[in-house]
């Protein structure tokens, strides 16, 4: 009782009893908990890699390796770091058109469940109901099987029904194509500059509509900018090669500033960014009067930022592999471009190539001289294609329903056409709506083409797979699966929530 | 200006539409009713016909060996599991019976249908019926069959509601009746059809228990109240996993004078429980405090002393216990509670310690649960482990601690950025490297534990939602009322947005459901994986990997759909949605 | 021709509508004619939403007839659009474009529906927004405008179609009373100019003050119209009293 009456004329309560002071010791005490049990586990890793003549090394990126993988970029890869970026490579290429293809089917099923035309929007909804409660796994082993096993058999001469333009076949889905050559990245610059124009004068155009109220033909302007640049480009391209040298400077440069000084500028900017984060909340707290007083919270909040920079600073300082693993990339990558660069290096960036059917040993291959879809890719794309299809009709379906019905009747009553209503007032609303849900789907489907490994589509987690079963290296291989998935979360998700910020309703 | 006065009110008319013929007056409205949509339903039904006629052909050409799924059953079902103790999977599933059967009478639900839907959708199924009758290729046998019966049942369809009139079409009949006579109806098709020859018996139990379970119910929830069986029940649905595995893990040999030996250390430990939460939940904050410091440091030492695992367990719950009794067992019912729990804690601590040291008289190698059971005990264990996950990360993640928001924040974003194999990769391959040799644990218990860490990130999400949907209001009124933060949170926050997000936490059921398709790939025999490898690789089913697949497709369709048009009905009932 | 020989521009007989066995209107006839401002009274779920929308078919009925302006109203699409560009109409929720600025929303159909140039329709558009009194909010998006500003936009979206008659249904029942007003002031700057008006509103001063004619509606039918003076003096039905006396 006497202790209560002491207690209410101080000012602070004792240590045990303040409520900052548990918080935070709570918290400390659960983080270092978990360090603790890191650093257990850790060491019983290290020591299981050891009994078992495994390291934790990075070795097997560069080392020679014997895999085969079914497609892509390097089908025999000289090294673990080939491999990857082959998978890579291929898990981009179906999500990149799974994207573009399940958009484009969602929003037509999206609308069509909520057509006025009975069949239509039951059969909709019976595309959805079915594809959305099927695991999408059987789905692309299904797809799978029913090329591999059902489609026609691929023969010398009777090749599919356009013989030298389509293959149809068991084997494979082959059409023409337009490949890259060496002098491709010559004219791209020249076609990404064109675009880059193309959409400036399409914004003076624009411009000088609204001034005038001419008809200025912004479209064909920039249609025509583009074809310009990039024609013009077609065979300028050499010029574009001047570019090598700018590069193969770049990369010089950064081999010949010793690896030290980048570890100390690493550091330095994990410092900065510590300091930078504790001046900003001083700011944020910064009132006209002064600054606000400090609780010990805030005190506990800047010391930790501190300390989180001056750790990132230690560990690149202390492990050097870290700054020299990213110097090493740096360094590829401007390496890399300096050869697709050359002054004046002449020839044609495309060139056309039709399918063909090959017999190189005592069974007929599809050659690889037009594009060709394998079963494997055939079944995960087609899977995932339906499948996120499926979902993304329903939030089109909602995010259309969820624009009041009283914006519909304002158009009308304004004299619009339906088609008109849904164009310039319901669809961009929705648009808003949709965007979000939208993002993750896309999201999902980066995340879905993972399955390929069921039916061997050489992506990221099938040769991670086979890598690790042949060199047991499976932490640093699952370290480069989280790696890479993650980041492409982060890039889609910042690319959606840029977006959702830009089209966000301006309220009250 | 004129004045007009209505003589009197007129009444009101029937509808024009009434007066015309009924099928006629729909097709007017619903295909034909400008010319771009007739043009649309003439080309959509001529598409339909001919991808229908094409699937039907491809699905019941001769070729097609639709004939080794029903001799395949049981591996569908259990895959290796040893025959002689198939007993052991139906008393499991006895067991969920029983739990189904006491939650269906506890929480009720209330859905009701009336005869003119029943009967609708009799003769809608009977329209299916004879349509996909007519686009069957003529030399399927079951062709004069579907139009057959397709015919009878448009016809009893139809009958029936013009019979019933418009009284007895209204009339709203209980969901749960008519769930029932659905069961009935099956039973009696097992009976007298050739299906599930061997299985009719433990089907007809299976269905017996769960209709005793219910009746049982009732009364139940009468006598010891409906908040109290639902506390006990969801405690019950929790149990019943580690249940269910070890009952299906093993056929245990209990060394009887181990446990017999654990005696001395249990029997004090469970008395000195009893009074720990009395004195923790009587005595002030303070003293509890001090208490429960104690109480930790003993429950560090037993690691350290020569003790039976199972007291070093016991010690750690019972910490729990003391630690929430303050807070929730100041009330004299709240005390009562807690030592009712705490004795049922340690019973069932002892019991499952007891079952994983017995040895297993089951003659088996390597992982040997497998089919439908697989599947859905990875479903059931996922679901039930995520809840836990996916309320502690939700709650981190909304609370004002930096720390322990990172770390929820870190986590959620992690789980949520990598595709669920690499999880179960992890799970699989990975984590064995950290774990001192020798300790492992079965690829099924790891499966289960890493689906339930990969849906408890998306649950965390859809609580967070719920706790973001919440009026500010809320908490200002139980901080007002003088709740300390856990109180608050148990009894006022939480419950209201697990409300909330019901019909999304069913969503990641669902999906969580399609998922465990995926432990395919890591090995383990899952319903999918039986029917992908196992099966056609058989020398007597060689080749039937499409028919396989068709079939597996149709079951996790049957399950997922009947969840979501469940979940969409409870979704209309909670009025979530609407506005 | 009416009996004050104006034009009728708007002839409704026995129009009749169901929704679903619902009968929401049943057998309205009346006639409107050219420059008349007409007010709507009745209980709620009385039809006269209902029947003020059948009029530019955002509902259609089903029995009966109605003529707009020489036009009758089938399922003849080009009816229809004709119509619904010659009659405005101001909804109780605004039902502003959020997604627009207040200037897009009063530009958008001008151009599409009248194809006017944008310079036209942004002039016409400033002179009606000074018209109603907000100039300066032309280019703020709705949100961030109150109700009453809202309105008031709507109000020259409507008007920026030069319609020959606009409907108003409820138009300042989501208003706070301040803004009531200033909405009415343009609703009777806009009588006062000749324009042909049907107003669904409680407001009576309102009705009092500008109206030619009150009609009151219940059960889906007319059971009382006259004059202002006749409603407010000298009631005749037994419904008509009751509602006003409960309204007044
Ligand atoms: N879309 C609809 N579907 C079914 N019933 C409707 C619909 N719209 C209106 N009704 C019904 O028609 C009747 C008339 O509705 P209406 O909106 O015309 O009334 P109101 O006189 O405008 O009432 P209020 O003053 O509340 O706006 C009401 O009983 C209403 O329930
Ligand atoms: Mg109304």
């Amino acid at each position: 009782m006497t202790q209560s009456r002491i207690d209410a004329t101080q000012t602070r309560p004792p240590l045990w009893r303040n409520v900052t002071f548990l918080k935070w010791a709570t918290q400390i005490g659960v983080l270092v908990g978990l360090v603790v049990l890191a650093w257990i586990l850790i060491s019983t890793a290290l020591r299981n890699l050891e009994a078992q003549g495994l390291s934790l090394d990075w070795d097997f990126l560069t080392d020679p390796v014997g895999i085969r993988l079914g497609e892509g970029i390097f089908t025999q890869p000289a090294s673990g770091l080939e491999a990857f970026a082959t998978a890579i490579v291929n898990m981009l290429r179906v999500t990149a058109s799974g994207i573009i293809a399940a958009t484009i089917l969602g929003v037509l099923v999206g609308i069509s469940r909520l057509s006025s035309n009975w069949l239509l929007s039951r059969s909709a909804t019976a595309f959805v109901e079915t594809i959305r409660n099927i695991p999408l796994l059987i789905q692309i082993v299904f797809w799978f099987f029913l090329m591999t096993l059902f489609f026609p058999t691929l023969e010398v001469d009777a090749s599919g029904p356009a013989p030298g333009w389509l293959i149809v076949s068991r084997k494979g889905v082959s059409i023409p194509w337009l490949f890259p050559t060496e002098v491709f990245w010559q004219w791209f610059v020249f076609v990404a500059g064109g675009a880059w124009a193309a959409r400036r004068v399409y914004r003076r155009r624009i411009e000088l509509l609204e001034e005038t109220g001419r008809e200025t033909h912004p479209g064909r302007w920039a249609l025509g900018t583009f074809v310009l640049i990039a024609g013009l480009g077609w065979f300028a391209h050499p010029i574009a090669g001047a570019l090598g040298w700018l590069f193969a400077l770049v990369a010089a440069v950064i081999a010949a500033i010793p690896d030290f000084a980048f570890q100390l500028l690493f550091a330095a900017v994990s410092i900065w960014l510590g300091a930078r984060w504790i001046r900003r909340f001083l700011d944020s707290r910064r009132t006209p009067a002064g600054l606000a007083r400090l609780t010990d919270d805030d005190y506990f909040r800047m010391g930790l930022a501190g300390v989180l920079g001056l750790a990132g600073a230690a560990v690149f300082v202390a492990i050097p592999q870290i700054t020299s693993l990213i110097t090493d990339v740096a360094h590829f990558v401007f390496a890399f471009l300096d050869q697709k660069f050359d002054f004046l290096r002449t020839g044609v960036p495309l060139r056309l190539g039709r399918p063909e059917v090959v017999v190189p040993g005592r069974f007929p291959q599809i050659g690889d001289t037009g594009m060709t879809m394998t079963p494997n890719f055939f079944g995960l794309w087609v899977g995932v294609t339906l499948y996120t299809a499926a979902f993304i009709a329903e939030i089109v379906r909602g995010g259309i329903l969820a624009v009041p019905k009283g914006q519909t009747e304002a158009g009308m009553a304004l004299g619009l056409k339906r088609s008109q209503v849904l164009r310039m007032i319901i669809l961009p609303q929705a648009f808003r709506i949709i965007l979000p849900p939208m993002g993750n789907q896309y999201l999902n489907l980066a995340k879905n083409t993972s399955l390929g490994i069921a039916i061997a589509y050489a992506e990221l987690v099938q040769v991670g797979q086979t890598l690790f079963n042949q060199t047991g290296d499976t932490i640093q291989v699952f370290l480069i699966w989280m790696a890479f998935y993650l980041t492409v979360s982060l890039v889609l998700s910042s690319i959606v929530n840029w977006y959702n910020r830009r089209v966000k309703l301006v309220e009250r | 200006m004129t004045v007009y006065v209505a003589p009197e009110l007129k009444p009101p008319e029937p509808p024009p539409e009434a007066r015309q013929l009924g099928a006629w007056v729909w097709l007017r409205k619903n295909l034909f009713n400008t010319w771009y949509n007739g043009v649309l339903t003439v080309v959509l039904a001529v598409g339909i016909v001919w991808g229908a006629r094409g699937a039907f052909a491809f699905l019941l050409s001769p070729d097609r060996l639709w004939g080794v799924i029903p001799p395949n059953a049981t591996n569908y079902a259990v895959d290796v599991y040893p025959r002689p103790e198939l007993t052991r999977i139906w008393v499991t599933l006895a067991v969920v019976m029983v739990l189904v059967g006491l939650s269906s009478a506890t929480w009720r639900p209330t859905g009701k249908t009336s005869w003119g839907t029943i009967l609708a959708v009799v003769r809608a199924t009977g329209v299916a019926a004879f349509a996909v009758g007519l686009l069957v290729p003529p030399t399927f046998v079951g062709r004069n069959p579907l139009l057959v019966g397709g015919a009878v049942l448009v016809l009893l369809g139809a009958v029936g509601i013009r019979a019933a009139g418009p009284a007895a079409r209204e009339e709203r009949l209980p969901m749960l009746g008519v769930l029932a006579g659905v069961l009935v109806l099956a039973l009696v098709v097992i009976w007298l059809l050739p299906v599930a020859k061997t299985t009719k018996v433990p089907w007809t139990i299976e269905v017996l228990v769960l209709a005793a379970a219910h009746l049982v119910g009732r009364p139940l929830v009468r006598a010891v109240g409906e908040k109290t069986l639902k506390v006990v029940l969801s405690f019950l649905w929790v149990l019943s996993l580690p249940v269910i595995y070890l009952h299906l893990e093993r056929k245990p040999v209990i060394p009887w004078e181990v446990v017999v030996s654990w005696l001395p250390w249990v029997l004090p430990v469970l008395v000195v429980g009893y009074l720990a939460i009395l004195y923790a939940s009587r005595a002030g904050r303070e003293r509890a405090a001090a208490l429960n410091a104690l109480l930790v440091v003993a429950a560090l030492a037993v690691w350290f002393v020569p003790s039976p695992m199972v007291v070093r367990l016991l010690m750690l719950v019972l910490v729990g216990f003391t630690l929430a009794a303050p807070t929730f067992a100041s009330s004299g019912n709240g005390r009562r509670n807690f030592m009712v729990g705490w004795s049922g804690a340690t019973f069932f601590l002892v019991y499952f310690v007891t079952l994983a040291v017995a040895e297993t008289g089951l003659e088996t190698q390597g992982d040997f649960l497998g089919g439908l059971n697989l599947t859905f005990l990875l479903a059931l264990g996922g679901m039930l482990l995520s809840f836990p996950i996916g309320i502690m990360m939700a709650l981190g993640r909304t609370s004002t601690m930096p720390i322990f928001r990172l770390l929820s924040t870190g986590y959620i974003e992690i789980v949520r950025g990598v595709p669920l194999i690499t999880v179960l990769f992890f799970a699989d391959k990975v984590v064995p490297r950290f774990l001192p040799p020798g300790l492992d644990f079965d690829g099924v218990v790891k499966a289960i534990i890493a689906i339930a860490l990969f849906s408890g990130a998306y649950l965390a999400e859809n609580v967070r939602g719920g706790l973001q949907s919440i009026p500010k209001g809320q908490y200002e009124a139980a901080r007002a009322l003088g709740m300390t933060t856990a109180q608050m949170t148990m009894l006022i926050t939480l419950p209201q947005a697990l409300r909330a997000v019901i019909p999304a936490i069913v969503g990641q059921v669902i999906s969580l459901f399609k998922d465990t398709s995926l432990v395919a790939i890591i090995g383990l025999a899952d319903f999918f994986r039986v029917a992908r490898d196992i099966v056609p690789n058989q020398p007597a089913s060689l080749g039937s990997q499409i028919e396989n697949l068709v079939m597996a497709a149709v079951v996790y369709w049957i399950f997922t759909f009947s969840f979501s048009r469940a979940s969409l009905r409870l979704e209309r009932k909670l009025g979530v949605g609407t506005r | 021709m009416a009996d004050n020989g104006k034009r009728d521009i708007i002839i409704c007989e026995d129009v009749k509508k169901w929704f679903g066995d619902f009968q929401a209107l049943r057998g309205i006839s009346t006639r409107v004619y050219e420059q008349e401002v007409v007010v709507i009274i009745g209980p709620s779920g009385s039809g006269k939403s209902t029947w003020i929308r059948c009029i530019n078919r955002l509902e259609v009925h089903q029995e009966g007839r109605i003529i707009v302006d020489g036009i009758e109203l089938t399922s003849d699409v080009r009816n229809i659009e004709q119509i619904r560009s010659e009659v405005g109409m101001v909804f109780q929720q605004f039902n502003l474009f959020p997604h627009l600025t207040v200037m897009q929303n009063i530009t958008l159909a001008q151009t599409w529906v009248r194809k006017r140039t944008k310079a036209e329709a942004e002039e016409k558009a400033m002179a009606l927004l000074e018209r109603v009194g907000i100039p300066e909010q032309a280019h703020k998006f709705p949100g961030q405008l109150s109700g009453g500003q809202q309105q008031r936009v709507a109000i020259a979206r409507s008007l920026a179609m030069d319609p020959k008659i606009m409907l108003f249904d409820e138009p300042t029942s989501a208003l706070d009373p301040e803004m009531i007003k200033e909405v009415l002031d343009v609703m009777k700057e806009l009588a006062q100019s000749g324009m042909t008006m049907l107003v669904v509103t409680h407001e009576m001063g309102f009705a009092r003050e500008v109206a030619d004619r009150v009609i009151f509606m219940d059960q889906g039918q007319i059971v009382e119209e006259g004059t202002p003076e006749h409603f407010f003096t000298n009631p005749q039905h037994d419904r008509t009293k009751l509602f006003l006396s409960q309204i007044l």
